[in-house]
């Protein structure tokens, strides 16, 4: 498909700055969706109940209506998960692309009832050769008390292509806390939508993303908070190297009646060569005046005092280099309690520095 | 309970009108006809009708911007964009009409004249009515005058740099400034030529359903220093008026330019302003703003740093009440090696008005050993203003130090508690917060100007924060 226009900013700015949504030129979208069987389920307790009808995704933003409609008529993977324990209860969903399970569209519900706790992973793969695509909206609703983690992990080759829209509903007193881990894909677009309406709602997002060779990563992260006390916090850390290319878009929006909210955002991104590229905008809007909002970022390159330090004990550039980034790395890495995952991870930091 | 009351812009002043006595008025609209007959009027040479002709084509090729503000009820259709008043250019005060004297006489600027600047500029409508400058620096040769004398007097000079910071094409209403621009200074440093006392030019519209279109350019050589204040201000009408002026700056290698302003146009005002400035080799420009009038502001001056070492800083405040729709911000490109910029802007919206901060920071990939930092602070009065921030940091190279912050948010009661403790009363403790807030601003203005800042900002506190 040629020139595809997605992930509008909820405010434009200049057009010479070249933010406000991002243009994919020639992006392989699959006609026709086949199925995909490599996929692996591990629950623990909740109820999963895959390939039903889910009703159709209206999302307040989304990546573009073409992708949108794409996950509501074409979906080769639906799931609606359900957790109404108390308890607390895990899922993983790990997804596989290879030669025979190329293309994924897919539609995943998740409803975290009141007074709920829950950790769902998601996690997508692939081989090195494969030329995989993906495109799928998550949609999460926490009900009043509930605890809501999802990660979601994003190993793709650097061949693929990644869309991924999510869209949160938090009722009073309930959190949703995402982590994505985004490293795969030669283009990899997120949309990650926030709808914090409860008193004392809690939206928190921690994203990693490493961005190598030709990458473009693209961010579009959106938090409108209507509840009083209400709390939104954006963490993104991220690294690129050769000309990988990332734009962040990171939105709060105080609205009126949100009294007593707060929201944070922080953006911090490693340049490791001089061919990468990072464009940031990080707007804060506010039409309540009782509330704090802050933002910062910041990039730049390792500072070379402190890769002097690391190798004068003895480390090689690399090593000292892919220390830096998992200590910057470290502050979200720290809060996924999954060590299998963690060492996972760590072991893609490495792979994808070097 | 009672709210923290801060009272908007005092404009008895500024909203002195004169009957609108003029020599000349142009219809409204905007054609060829009426672009050609400003140029007639202005006994242009060719080459600046070129250019005004050239501009009018690239104005109706361009959009509306789909971005800020809705500029939907500007109609050029009724917006006459020349008006020459009943007086010639002059030299002395006693010479100019005393309609026009008086105003400027409540505004202080021949009183300012005198006590404290190198130089004058007074603009009228569309045209320069006073102009002057210290004996002593025209010795030195710094040519301080209205454009259309620059333009005559100064052709090669003007040629070279008129348009050049500002491209024509830059956005529809830098097209429309330069088809049907008029009036404006024009400063000249030479050489090592460093002015102790600033200069300042002072702009002030009183015709209705008109528009002011001055030119400011200014060209500061190797090792010269200039502080160049800006004041512009008018009546208020029911209609609309517009401000499209553009401001080229010009800051050759090691020289230093200052550029402050104070912008109080009324609230039936769309300011659609474009200012520029180029910086050589180890050169700077600081831009000091405070921005309290208009219905509609949308002004983001911009430096370019083309010369190692360059270095640019912004200090500005916005101040929107009711009825403002004020989207202001700043622009810095990084183009050289070890270029710095740094930026502090500051607003305050109450009374339903809205502050837009908005900024672009570009580093380009020659800008290795650059440093930005950006700090924006947006205060809340009440619960039915809106305060946005929406920055754009752009780094293309990985040899950089660059941070950006900002806040927004309500005085703190906190604060508000712990002055109170200190044994200030509630009124004093907030007055305390609201000046301090503005304070790195206000320290940055001339003495006459922070002064007038802080009697713009009158603060009338009663009881305790809603």
């Amino acid at each position: 498909m040629k020139g595809m226009l997605l992930n509008e900013t909820p405010v434009r700015t200049s057009k010479n700055f070249n933010i406000n949504d991002i243009t994919i030129e020639n992006t392989e979208v699959a006609d026709t969706i086949n199925e995909f069987n490599n996929v692996t389920i591990s629950e623990f307790g909740s109820k999963i109940m895959l390939n039903e009808e889910i009703e159709k995704f209206e999302l307040k933003y989304g990546l573009n209506e073409f992708l949108t409609n794409q996950v509501n008529k074409s979906a080769n993977f639906k799931a609606n998960i359900v957790v109404d324990s108390k308890t607390n209860k895990d899922i993983k969903v790990d997804f596989k692309f290879d030669k025979k399970n190329r293309n994924l569209v897919d539609a995943i519900n998740i409803v975290a009832n009141d007074g709920t706790k829950s950790t769902i992973v998601i996690k997508y793969d692939s081989d090195e050769e494969v030329n995989a695509y993906h495109n799928g909206i998550i949609k999460t609703i926490a009900g009043k008390q509930a605890t809501l983690n999802v990660i979601v992990v994003n190993f793709l080759n650097n061949k693929s292509t990644n869309f991924l829209a999510i869209d949160n509903c938090i009722e009073d007193d309930a959190n949703i806390n995402y982590y994505i881990i985004d490293f795969g894909g030669k283009t990899s677009v997120t949309n990650y939508y926030s709808n914090i309406k409860g008193k004392n709602a809690d939206s928190r997002l921690n994203t990693l993303y490493i961005g190598s060779e030709e990458q473009l990563i693209d961010l579009n992260y959106i938090g409108e908070l209507f509840g009083e006390k209400s709390n939104i916090n954006i963490e993104v850390q991220g690294a690129l190297k050769g000309k990988a290319r990332k734009h962040f878009k990171g939105t709060i929006d105080f609205k009126t009646g949100c009294k007593k909210a707060t929201g944070n955002e922080n953006e911090n991104c490693i340049l490791l060569s001089d061919t990468a590229r990072s464009l940031a905008l990080p707007m804060l809007l506010c039409s309540e005046e009782d509330v704090e909002g802050n933002h910062s970022t910041s990039s730049g390159k390792i500072a070379e005092k402190e890769l002097f330090y690391i190798m004068s004990r003895g480390f090689k550039l690399k090593e000292a280099l892919k220390l830096m980034v998992r200590a910057k790395f470290n502050k979200i890495l720290e809060e996924i309690k999954d060590d299998d995952l963690k060492a996972e991870i760590l072991e893609q930091i490495d792979k994808r520095i070097d | 309970m009672a709210k923290t009351q801060l009272d908007e812009v005092n404009r008895n002043i500024y909203d002195i009108k004169n009957k609108d006595n003029y020599d000349y008025k142009i219809k409204k609209g905007l054609t060829k006809e009426i672009v050609e007959e400003i140029s007639k009027q202005k006994n242009d040479p060719d080459w600046m009708r070129e250019i005004r002709l050239k501009a009018l084509e690239t104005y109706n090729k361009l959009e509306m911007p789909t971005w800020g503000p809705d500029l939907s009820e500007l109609n050029m259709d009724e917006i006459a964009t020349y008006v020459r008043p009943k007086s010639k250019l002059n030299s002395s005060w006693d010479d100019v009409p005393d309609d026009i004297k008086n105003t400027f006489d409540k505004l202080g600027i021949p009183e300012a004249e005198k006590t404290s600047l190198a130089g004058v500029g007074a603009q009228y409508d569309s045209e320069v009515v006073y102009h002057s400058m210290k004996d002593e620096l025209l010795k030195q040769g710094v040519i301080y005058t209205d454009m259309e004398t620059a333009v005559r007097e100064y052709p090669d000079l003007v040629k070279n740099h008129f348009m050049k910071c500002v491209p024509i094409s830059d956005h529809k209403f830098v097209a429309l400034h330069a088809a049907v621009w008029s009036g404006g200074s024009f400063v000249y440093v030479p050489k090592g030529v460093k002015l102790d006392m600033p200069l300042q030019s002072y702009f002030r519209l009183n015709s209705p359903e008109s528009g002011q279109f001055e030119h400011t350019l200014i060209i500061v050589e190797e090792g010269a220093s200039l502080h160049f204040i800006e004041g512009c201000s008018a009546p208020k009408y029911n209609k609309v008026n517009l401000h499209a002026g553009c401001v080229e700056l010009y800051v050759k290698d090691n020289a230093y330019l200052r550029y402050s302003t104070i912008e109080n146009w009324s609230k039936n005002m769309l300011n659609l302003n474009t200012k520029k400035a180029i910086c050589g080799k180890n050169a700077q420009v600081d831009w000091v703003s405070g921005s309290f009038g208009s219905r509609i502001s949308m002004l983001y001056p911009m430096s370019i740093l083309n010369g190692e070492g360059a270095k640019t800083e912004f200090t500005g405040i916005s101040f929107a009440g009711k009825g403002q729709n004020l989207d202001n911000g700043f622009k810095a490109i990084h183009n050289a090696p070890n270029t710095s910029s740094v930026v502090n802007a500051k607003s305050i919206s109450k009374n339903g008005g809205k502050c837009t901060y908005r900024s672009l920071i570009r580093i380009t990939e020659n800008a290795k050993g650059s440093k930005s930092s950006v700090s924006c602070e947006s205060l809340m009065l009440d619960d039915f203003s809106v305060s946005d921030t929406v920055p754009t940091n752009d780094i293309r190279t990985d040899d950089v130090e660059f941070s950006h912050e900002a806040k927004i948010g309500k005085i703190s009661d906190k604060t508000i508690f712990y002055l109170m403790s200190r044994g200030l009363s509630e009124e004093d403790a907030k007055a305390m917060i609201v000046r301090g807030f503005a304070y790195p601003i206000s320290k940055e203005l001339p003495v006459e100007y922070a002064v007038e800042m802080n009697n713009l900002i009158n603060l009338e506190l009663e009881g305790a924060i809603g």
